[in-house]
């Protein structure tokens, strides 16, 4: 079966199992929580940062949907409708809980901030390197505003505009907060680097500076 | 090359104050250019873009079981969630009578055991219809067991899934569903046996519909308390 004709194939699959859901049948709600619960559960714990958070965040996203689900129509992909509503799940979480501190609309800071550079490191880039492990615990210890942008940009796709409807800021302030989240996350990786991997460090004793 | 990237110069400012939009998508040649120039905007630039590719390549993640054990019962207890129909649920369904005379059933349900135990005591059989008129003449025009075959081989089914899976229950439990199986089963027994003997009594059908109910409800419970 060729790649479009299993798009197809898939998303015909879904509808049906979206009509017997409609109608109540366990085994329609079990398939499609099977199907999109990865997704889900990696966006919650993403953005949290946290197993049982974005555990019960799975858990309330879903139900809200298998609640409304009588009323999905087909207008847009299930897929897009179920995490569009874990987005908003996790964002009205994490306002509750007041953890919303870097509000995207603060000032363009980006020109301000000088871009670090290690002196005599050039050839330790992280190019090809960036381990997932050490890269998931970077997002997890991203300011909470930084890691929202990051997360539903470059780990599930979103796009700015996108980001900013969501968000209610402008493009350019979501461009500029992903720009440092970006930035951050480098500084953390090198500095974790240096940290694991302190042998490397004898080949390039130049002091480390920023410019 | 070596000596340039050394030295912070007004480019490496213009690269930082582009490598944002650049990495956007925006058209910026500038940013590559000074990148082949300046081996620390370079080594900026590809760590950026390495940290761009492993956020598209990160792994999804699953959550646990109890996830969908929890969203799952709560669907049920609202409602949303109809429960699953099983071969004797489907039975019943093409069966109007017992959907529609739930209440009836349970009154028979304690006949049976009034029935049992003029039998066990082996007197004179009592006519029901004396006591329960009312009742018997509302279910004679659908008394009986046409699909009595499919209906015990529904019940074979539950019978066999529950011998199954007994070993996984709590043994005092196990022992209360036994003996609740075991005193249907005989109740089955005499009722069947009243009605060999007298076709035409209607309401020992009715006795012996309601004690396979009871059964297959008894082994329906079962199977759930063992699924969960």
């Amino acid at each position: 079966m060729s790649p479009q004709n299993k798009v197809a194939a898939k998303a015909v699959s879904e509808t049906q199992l979206v009509r017997r859901a409609q109608k109540g049948d366990e085994e329609a709600f079990a398939s499609l929580f099977e199907a999109h619960k990865r997704r889900v559960y990696s966006l919650c714990l993403r953005m949290t940062g946290n197993t049982a958070e974005a555990e019960d965040l799975t858990q309330e996203a879903f139900l809200q949907l298998f609640r409304k689900i009588s009323t999905f129509r087909g207008e847009s992909a299930f897929s897009t409708w179920l995490h569009r509503l874990a987005v908003n799940v996790v964002l009205m979480h994490l306002r509750k809980k007041g953890l919303q501190q870097i509000s995207l609309d603060e000032p363009e800071t980006s020109q301000e901030e000088p871009v670090k550079r290690d002196y005599g490191d050039d050839d330790r880039r992280l190019l090809g390197s960036v381990d997932r492990i050490g890269l998931e615990k970077a997002i997890a210890e991203l300011p909470q505003g930084y890691r929202t942008v990051f997360v539903l940009h470059d780990v599930e796709g979103y796009e700015h505009n996108e980001i900013a409807e969501i968000m209610n800021c402008s493009v350019g302030n979501s461009k500029s907060q992903l720009h440092k989240a970006r930035l951050k996350l480098r500084e953390w990786l090198r500095e974790d680097r240096r940290r694991t991997q302190p042998q490397s460090l004898a080949t390039s004793a130049s002091p480390q500076d920023e410019r | 090359m070596a000596n340039e990237g050394l030295l912070r110069t007004d480019e490496c400012r213009r690269f930082d104050a582009e490598l944002g939009p650049y990495l956007e998508g925006e058209g910026r040649p500038f940013v590559p250019a000074h990148a082949t120039q300046c081996r620390f905007c370079e080594v900026v630039l590809a760590d950026l873009e390495a940290i761009r590719s492993a956020g598209r390549a990160l792994p999804l993640e699953g959550p646990s079981p109890a996830v969908w054990a929890n969203v799952r019962a709560n669907l049920r207890a609202e409602g949303i969630i109809h429960e699953p129909v099983s071969l004797w649920q489907q039975w019943l369904g093409s069966n109007g009578f017992l959907r529609t005379h739930a209440p009836l059933g349970a009154l028979t349900a304690l006949l049976v055991f009034a029935v049992v135990l003029l039998n066990t005591s082996r007197r004179p059989p009592h006519s029901p219809g004396t006591d329960f008129a009312g009742g018997e003449k509302v279910v004679s025009a659908s008394i009986g067991l046409p699909d009595q075959q499919q209906l015990e081989t529904t019940l074979l089914e539950l019978e066999t899934s529950f011998r199954a899976r007994e070993a996984t229950l709590d043994p005092a439990l196990k022992a209360a569903y036994i003996r609740g199986l075991e005193s249907l089963n005989e109740s089955i027994r005499e009722c069947s046996e009243s009605v060999r003997r007298q076709p035409e009594n209607t309401l020992a059908r009715q006795y012996l519909l309601s004690a396979y109910t009871q059964k297959a409800e008894i082994l329906e419970t079962a199977l759930e308390f063992d699924a969960h």
